[in-house]
């Protein structure tokens, strides 16, 4: 056999879906067969990507490879095309990761384990379905398919108010959804060629007024799904019920999705009208950022709390696809990845310290650490890392979104300043929201009214072994960051190129991007910049 | 000679690998680690001891005038920006290597007996071993982003030390503190790296130093916002260093097990913001404002935590304060462009002050025995007294060190002291006034700890002191606990019941405690305090102003070596005036001292009376904390409490009004369309009417 023509793509989508459709025939009476079936499946799977990766994939080339195309509707141009570029890969590297690890998470599962692997393994190929096709109609079928098992996810094994949470998920992400219909629709029959191709869309010359609107509908789109607020009232009622597996996957991979189709379509397919979205971006980003910090603070349940710092942590992707520079994007993407890791990894443990505390209630916690010294060090790790700590992934992704946007030549040093120091202000906020939370579940004399009636047992080797594989890559990238960034920097060159030649200021300036640091006071006040005050 | 360098990287990394294997180790065998406890230190402690013999070695290698050596390998990059790591090592990075490993080294043989009873002994080893490691990767670091990135690390090593015990309440509440207030420090620092970046488009301290210069002069960048780049990075050290307005921290972090206060909060961490200073000297000093801004700074803390010392009871508070007065020594220091001076004091400070709080730590050890292992108790000063004649060897050291501090010579810290006020004398008087006068008061509050600790009769168990030391802690419980006066008597019962429950290892009540005397602690402790005494009694002679080896040795990188030939014609006169002035200071101050505290001549308490306010003013910290808990603590609680009313009600409340809406509608659509025929022809003629109406009138 060829490898070189395997489909390599399309049976990392279809293996996990097809496998899911076994699970009502397997024998299976107490729910233990069937996990490990999921788990098998789930490292098989990320067996493949990691393989297809490696030996198919050239991370020099910025353009799509592994490409796939067959023609499904030829009436309407409608293919099943997949492909992988920079900026896909390394998602869908890290929704195979999450999601076998989220199986692994889901070992005590014993409600309907058949019913919650299949959507599981359902989600796992609609996820990386989303990363992957280049076609529009089939990016929001897969954008659909994964809604579904979320909503039975989170309304059969949820919390106690799991149907208004489902409900409301539901509602927020169709409602967004149809916005990227009726976007994709719109640029498919624009001009002569109808095409649902993302490849074909890219050449096709849209006016700004029309990109305009179209970019305004994908960001709200995508707006509800990373989020950014004020339409992210989703995310804290669904995280707030949504057990741990749900969880690490709803805040590892799903909001991941809002951010890689915001660079995808708003930022690749429509350049022209990212020049004029692109401040406001960065302001909502800023205001994703404190704002979420500061409700993160005066939260008082565990779950919501880490639910409103995914929310700001995503400000950081915000300002990067904003910056115009290739440190600005390429930490926009890291911190997706970086988010993925360690999102998943705080949720993992709030599920585990729940499973042992049976409440969620900060102030019905205390002193926990000395019963549980190994989540207490577990969840410490993992919450410096969420703080930006050097050595750990999320603090190269803010410095690189930081230094990114501060030499940026798209705006004003005024504004510029400005950005910086609400951004740096975040940074401050983090700890505060992060070591109080800390404080309040571990440290101190221990809470007699919990300890009297809840036994609390250290973490199992399962667990640890979770928190190890996610720490290990945070920790990696952390150490030596260019471990990542030099597997997908190709691309991100690539686009930020594409974006500084809608913006006519910056196209002139491809070439003489050093001198122009060097002496900035000659050249930014004359500098066209987007936004001057 | 090369290898010697190219190898220079396993400095930093041997520490790192015996935290890594040891933690490790507690992680997934747990007891199986624990049962080798000193099996794991030795490893840890040997780790550190190779580190420091490496360090002498290149210290030796600097002395024989070695060539500055860098190595660098690229760690990120992104289109055209490639940002390095590596080390560099210098005249000034040797000096520092040798420094912290010596401590490092010290305090970790010290930790032995110290921690002996303590469960978390080997998770304690790991913590100092990663400690040691990041302080070392700080100062190898060739640029500013590596020096963020391992001062962050200090930072979070700090943090784990400080809540050490994390089941006592004020560690807890410590920690957290000692982090934020190191955040907006850092929040300054990285905005200033940032902007320095953006002028630059460097992170070197060389390139950033000169190319700042060229810019300034060329107009291309105002001088105003050169300044406020380095005001910003400035930030960082006056958090890290302890500096006003960011101090706060450092005296909570007492909270922390001695060894670390030693290690920490007295002799490398804290110092790192100095350090940092005379890494960016280059850039620092061709910027007047920020030269300024720092001196004052320095001066406003020298004096600040002088004053506040004064009043401590608890001897390591005092301890703390003393450590912020003397970094704000060193930073006017280097504020006033006196780069050796600072970096001199640096040194002798590290080890007189690593000796003294390491000798504090043997008082508290001692004190245990006699009142139990509460801090409250056992770090009151007015429970001790005459531990002199209980613990020789550690009373033998705290005096070195004391006559150290108090500027006495030929002790350490008279060398650098003199060298400070001199050059603070020729900058601007006043600082060098308000130098003198710090001196003064530094001498009578060390001499009063001395006396107090070391002379005079025992009052540990004095049982009308232990209800003082009670009472005041209890009442800082109630106020805790908001206002609402509570009986005190209802109060002690209170306490007497929360107490057993907290406290860490506390098997044992103060009022049932072991024996009536302290003793002296063991071998393991009271050797480091021997080593220690000796470079903090002699090694000011090597910076004697008649013939300064170490300025010969460590000089800004910007400055020519012609100054030092130039020292050479030393005026005696001049350095004599200078000398006896604050000599002579420092004898006021320890008369004072011995009048009130030795010879009990003059009643402390009547002249406090005297002075109400002032009296307040120091032993409530300038009432810094209160405002700053007012304000910010719980200024931010507030505004965020506010955010998320907002979120919950109007943001979510408009979505789930949205919800409501549409159910509304369609319930009453479902009243609507009922079915009925007569109905629906009675709404089309209505709407008929209506609109034969609204046509005829128009």
């Amino acid at each position: 056999m060829n490898l070189d023509h395997f489909p390599w793509l399309t049976t990392i989508i279809l293996f996990p879906i097809v496998a899911s459709l076994l699970i009502p025939i397997i024998p299976d009476k107490d729910g233990k067969t069937v996990r490990w079936y999921a788990l098998i499946i789930g490292l098989l799977d990320f067996a493949l990507i990691v393989y297809a990766f490696t030996t198919q994939y050239d991370f020099a080339d910025p353009g799509m490879q592994l490409v796939e195309s067959y023609a499904w509707v030829p009436q309407l141009d409608l293919k099943w095309s997949v492909g992988a570029d920079g900026l896909s890969m390394p998602l869908i590297i890290l929704t195979g990761f999450i999601t076998t690890l989220a199986i692994l998470a889901a070992w005590p599962v014993t409600l309907k384990p058949k019913l919650f692997y299949f959507l599981i393994l359902a989600m796992y190929g609609g996820q990386i379905g989303v990363f992957a096709v280049q076609d529009m109609l089939l990016f929001f079928l897969m954008w659909e398919l994964e809604l579904i098992p979320v909503y039975l996810l989170l309304s059969i094994w949820g919390g106690k108010k799991r149907l208004y949470a489902a409900t409301k998920f539901i509602l927020y992400t169709a409602g967004g959804s149809l916005f990227i219909l009726v976007a994709a629709l719109a640029m498919a029959f624009y001009g002569d060629t109808i095409t649902f191709d993302m490849r074909s869309l890219l050449t096709k010359d849209f006016p700004l007024t029309f990109q305009l609107w179209i970019y305004a509908g994908f960001l709200i789109a995508y707006g509800v799904k990373l989020p950014i607020i004020p339409l992210h009232t989703w995310l804290p009622d669904a995280h707030g019920e949504a057990t741990a597996p749900v969880h690490m996957l709803l805040a590892g991979i799903l909001l991941k999705m809002g951010g890689y189709a915001l660079i995808r379509m708003n930022a690749e397919m429509l350049p022209d009208a990212h020049a004029y979205f692109a401040p406001v971006l960065i302001i909502l980003g800023i205001v994703n950022i404190i704002y979420a910090a500061l409700t993160s603070f005066a939260q008082r349940s565990l779950k919501r709390k880490i639910a409103y710092s995914s929310i700001s942590h995503m400000g950081f992707v915000l300002i990067g696809i904003a910056s115009f520079t290739d440190l600005g994007l390429s930490g926009a993407v890291l911190q997706m990845v970086s988010h993925g890791l360690i999102g998943a990894s705080l949720f993992f443990l709030v599920g585990a310290t729940y499973d042992r505390t049976h409440t969620l209630m900060l102030d019905e916690m205390g002193g926990v650490g000395k019963q549980m010294p190994k989540i207490f060090s577990m969840f410490t790790a993992c919450s410096l890392a969420s703080l930006a700590l050097p050595g750990m992934s999320g603090f190269v992704a803010e410095l690189m979104v930081f230094v990114g946007f501060s030499t940026s030549d798209a705006y004003s040093p005024t504004f510029k300043v400005i950005v910086v120091i609400l951004a740096a202000i975040g940074v401050i906020l983090t700890p505060i929201y992060l070591l109080s939370m800390l404080r309040e579940i571990f440290y101190g004399p221990e809470n007699k009214e919990l300890t009297s009636h809840e036994k609390l047992v250290d973490a199992e080797p399962r667990e640890v072994f979770i928190i190890a594989c996610l720490l290990i890559p945070i920790i990696g990238i952390g150490f030596y960051p260019k471990l990542l960034t030099q597997v997908y920097d190709a691309k991100t060159i690539q686009l930020t190129s594409r974006l500084r030649d809608a913006v006519p200021a910056l196209a002139l300036r491809q070439s003489s991007h050093e001198p122009i640091a060097l002496q900035p006071a000659q050249n930014y006040p004359e500098a066209p910049a987007i936004v001057s005050h | 000679m090369e290898p010697l360098y190219q190898y220079a990287w396993l400095i930093p990394v041997l520490p790192l690998v015996g935290a890594t294997l040891v933690g490790l180790g507690l992680l997934s065998f747990n007891q199986f680690t624990n049962r080798f406890r000193s099996g794991n230190s030795v490893f840890i402690v040997s780790l550190i001891g190779a580190a420091m013999t490496y360090s002498f070695a290149l210290l030796w290698s600097q002395l024989q005038g070695h060539a500055p050596y860098t190595q660098i390998i690229e760690w990120a990059a992104a289109g055209t920006f490639h940002l390095n790591m590596g080390y560099t090592i210098d005249h000034l990075t040797a000096l520092m290597l040798v420094i912290v490993t010596t401590v490092a080294f010290l305090v970790m043989v010290y930790t032995d007996g110290y921690m002996a009873h303590d469960p978390g002994y080997i998770r304690f080893y790991a913590y100092l071993s990663l400690f040691s490691s990041s302080m070392l990767g700080l100062v190898i670091s060739p640029n500013l982003v590596q020096v963020y990135v391992f001062w962050e690390l200090v930072g979070m090593c700090s943090y784990l030390l400080i809540g050490f015990w994390y089941d006592r309440k004020p560690a807890a509440d410590a920690c957290q503190k000692a982090f934020v207030t190191n955040r907006v420090g850092d929040f300054g620092l990285l905005l200033g790296i940032l902007g320095l970046y953006w002028a630059t488009n460097s992170f070197e301290f060389d390139v950033i130093g000169t190319r700042l210069q060229d810019l300034v002069q060329s107009g291309s960048i105002s001088a105003g916002l050169a300044a406020l780049f380095a005001v910003l990075v400035f930030l960082g050290p006056v958090a890290k260093s302890a500096q006003f307005p960011l101090h706060v921290w450092l005296p909570d972090a007492m909270e922390g097990p001695t060894p670390i206060s030693a290690l920490i909060h007295a002799a490398t961490m804290v110092a790192a913001g100095v350090f940092l200073i005379a890494r960016m000297f280059p850039v620092f000093e061709g910027i007047p404002i920020a030269m300024d801004v720092i001196a004052w700074t320095g001066a406003f803390t020298a004096f600040l935590g002088a004053t506040i010392a004064i009043t401590q009871n608890d001897i390591k508070k005092g301890l703390a304060y003393s450590t912020m007065s003397q970094l704000g020594y060193m930073v006017m220091a280097m504020g006033v462009g006196a780069y050796t001076a600072g970096l001199f004091h640096l040194m002798t400070h590290a080890y007189f002050k690593a000796m003294m709080f390491l000798g504090s730590g043997s008082v508290i050890h001692g004190m245990e025995d006699v009142v139990g292992h509460d801090p409250a108790y056992a770090q009151d000063m007015r429970l001790m007294g005459g531990l002199r004649k209980y613990m020789p060897i550690t009373a033998g050291t705290f005096f070195v060190g004391t006559l150290a501090i108090s500027g006495i010579p030929p002790f350490a810290g008279f060398w650098s002291k003199d060298e400070i006020l001199g050059a603070a004398f020729t900058a601007n008087p006043i600082f060098w006034a308000v130098g003198w006068v710090t001196a003064g008061i530094t001498a009578f509050y060390m001499f009063r700890m001395y006396f107090s600790t070391f002379e005079g009769s025992f009052r540990g168990n004095d049982s009308a002191v232990r209800n003082q030391i009670k009472a005041e802690k209890l009442q800082s419980l109630g106020l805790a606990f908001g206002p609402g006066a509570m009986n005190p008597q209802e109060l002690m019962v209170a306490s007497d019941h929360t107490h057993d429950d907290h406290g860490h290892d506390d098997h044992d009540h103060p009022e049932q405690s072991h024996s009536h005397a302290p003793h002296e602690s063991p071998l393991t402790m009271t050797l480091p305090l021997l080593v220690l005494a000796v470079p903090s009694a002699l090694i000011g002679l090597v910076g004697t102003p008649f013939h300064n080896y170490f300025e010969e040795f460590i000089h800004p990188s910007t400055e020519v070596v012609h100054e030092v030939v130039e020292l050479g014609a030393f005026d005696w006169s001049e350095f004599l005036v200078m000398a006896a002035s604050s000599v002579g200071i420092a004898l006021i101050g320890i008369t004072l001292a011995s009048l009130m505290y030795l010879t009990r001549k003059i009643d402390p308490s009547a002249i406090a009376a005297k002075i109400p306010a002032l009296y307040q003013l120091s032993k409530n910290k300038w009432y810094i904390d209160d405002i700053y808990n007012a304000v910010f603590v719980m200024g931010s609680r507030r505004l965020a409490r506010q955010v998320l009313e907002v979120d919950v009600r109007i943001v979510d409340g408009l979505v789930n009004l949205a919800g409501l809406v549409t159910l509304v509608t369609g319930e009453g659509l479902k009243y609507l369309e009922n079915g009925r025929a007569q109905f629906y022809a009675l709404i089309i003629f209505g709407a008929v009417l209506g609109l034969v109406l609204i046509s005829g009138v128009t």
